[in-house]
């Protein structure tokens, strides 16, 4: 391939208009290449060319399984670790405290289940909790996925395990029964979640139940007698003390979601980021500028992780959070 | 992350921050980056060497490498080609240490594999309608640095500059491999439909 048309290759790949037509995707970008191409034949290899480096070969990745990956990681730290003992004499590192909170969620979930499993008798009931800043991904028995954010709890019978109590925060998957077509409920203070085969996150802190439908569609029984039905991408909100729905429809105007151990700000208040902290790892907040409680983030920020997660959010805020005294005390950093 | 405030619009990637707090020692970030790069490079060192437990010992000698030296790294500007330059070039020192013994001759990079199998070839393609399997078997004519620069572009889903990086050859080099790979993929594919047209 000669200079000139290497150039033009390159060229060609880094313009979006040309990607488009590549692949079919906008009518005026089709249209405006196709004339060109009539008026260029001499460009046609290279042209034809660049659109095969566009389209690609599309691959189906083998994935790796994630309970390999945390085996793989515990035997890392772990030598990590033995290292550095050999290298120092002493842990240089504080491990243990560490170690037990990477070595995956998941033992979290499984210590609570023993606990639960060790007292039969005593009740019939299985209760998972999580401590502030903890996340556990749980696996009911039905097959329906629960990832509980810290400082929650869910309860359910061992008879009917589709049937569960929800204090806190956590995102549902649930599984469908579809040769039963059984229902899942989670009930909550304020109201009654009726499912059939669906994902959803719940939020019920500060005395209200707020519900948003991410797919398929459920029924909302609220406790004041009135059942509603929600679409996907809905968000209700509804508070049993003072008897009214807050809000329901489809945009929540500054919303502040959480999936999968990640905190998705839409242009929401630092006052109202740090209520969400608060609430999950139990440190109230406290500012020492009041002018700083109005800024507003957007994006995404790792909850797993409390160190991670503030250092982000005094980065793009231009704030210092210290912890002192079990409450975060935040200052302008300008 | 994008914070507004009032006219002011700052942006961070979230990465760099858990790269800073690795470098600082700290193990929850270093757990995320495991985490978040494991099966990537794994399959990367899996396709370069055809060996899983060669591949698995070497990722783990290469993350303990990587948080034992992690003060003396250097300026990181793209963490994800970072971590496959330096854990290709950590897999090509394993598999020379291993194939030491049975040849003198060759070198590493002329024993990597680099072969496709039609598992891991996606049933829709945009670009032709062959079957997984012939497809695989036209990836697998390709020259050695063709399938890996069409491995690491529509694989791993690195940048053209990236590959440049991963692999040690200019920015030109690349185009001009994936130039060429995929006029021989475009011939290829023709005559198999060719002669799937002439076998009916």
């Amino acid at each position: 391939m000669d200079e000139a048309t290497q150039a033009f290759l390159e060229k060609l790949l880094s313009d979006s208009s040309f990607r488009n037509w590549a692949k079919n995707s906008n009518e005026n970008d089709v249209a405006f290449w196709n004339t060109w191409i009539k008026d260029n034949p001499d460009k046609i290899d290279v042209v034809y060319n660049a659109k095969d480096i566009v389209l690609g070969i599309a691959f189906q990745p083998h994935g790796v399984d994630e309970t390999h990956i945390n085996k793989e990681l515990d035997a890392v730290l772990g030598q990590i670790q033995k290292r550095a003992q050999a290298r120092d004499g002493k842990p240089v590192i504080q491990l243990s405290k560490t170690v037990k909170r990477v070595a995956s969620l998941a033992a979290v979930g499984l210590i609570l289940m023993l606990v639960a499993l060790n007292f039969p008798r005593t009740s019939d009931e299985i209760v998972h909790k999580t401590g502030f800043g903890e996340v556990i991904n749980l696996k009911l028995p039905d097959g329906t996925s629960v990832v509980l954010n810290g400082n929650s709890e869910i309860r359910y019978g061992k008879k009917n395990t589709r049937d569960v109590t929800l204090k806190g925060e956590a995102y549902f998957k649930v599984k469908p029964q579809n040769e039963t077509r059984a229902k899942f409920w989670v009930n909550t203070e304020d109201l009654r979640v009726e499912v059939y085969g669906t994902q959803f996150h719940v939020n019920t802190r500060d005395s209200k139940t707020d519900v948003t439908l991410d797919e398929g569609s459920i029924n909302l029984l609220l406790k004041n007698g009135i059942a509603k039905k929600m679409l996907p991408g809905e968000y209700v909100s509804y508070s049993n003390v003072d008897k009214v729905v807050l809000h329901e429809g489809a945009e929540k105007p500054n919303t502040y979601l959480w999936r999968e151990g990640t905190y998705v700000f839409n242009n929401i208040s630092l006052k109202e980021v740090m209520k969400h902290l608060g609430h999950t790892y139990g440190l109230p907040a406290e500012f020492m500028d009041k002018t700083l409680e109005g800024k507003t983030l957007t994006g995404g920020i790792p909850n797993e992780n409390l160190k991670i997660c503030l250092s982000a959010i005094e980065k793009t805020t231009g704030t210092r959070i210290v912890q002192q005294d079990n409450k975060l005390i935040i200052y302008n950093d300008q | 992350m994008v914070v507004q405030n009032r006219t002011k619009t700052t942006t961070i990637q979230p990465e760099k921050v858990i790269w800073h707090l690795f470098i600082g020692g700290d193990l929850h970030a270093f757990s995320t980056l495991f985490k978040g790069y494991y099966a990537m490079l794994h399959n990367y060192g899996y396709k370069i060497s055809a060996n899983l437990n060669l591949t698995e010992d070497c990722l783990q000698d290469f993350f303990i490498y990587l948080f034992e030296n992690r003060r003396n790294l250097g300026e990181v500007h793209n963490i994800k080609a970072y971590l496959f330059v330096s854990f290709r070039r950590a897999i090509f020192k394993s598999l020379k240490r291993e194939r030491r013994f049975t040849d003198l001759e060759g070198t590493p990079e002329a024993l990597s594999k680099f072969e496709f199998s039609p598992e891991e070839i996606a049933m829709e393609q945009e670009l032709v309608s062959a079957r997984k399997e012939v497809l695989a078997e036209i990836l697998n004519g390709l020259s050695k640095r063709e399938r890996e620069v069409v491995y690491l572009k529509y694989y791993s889903d690195l940048k053209t500059k990236e590959i440049s990086e991963v692999m040690g050859i200019s920015y030109q080099s690349v185009l001009n491999t994936l130039q060429k790979a995929f006029v021989k993929l475009r011939n290829s594919v023709e005559t198999q439909v060719i002669r799937q047209i002439l076998q009916r």
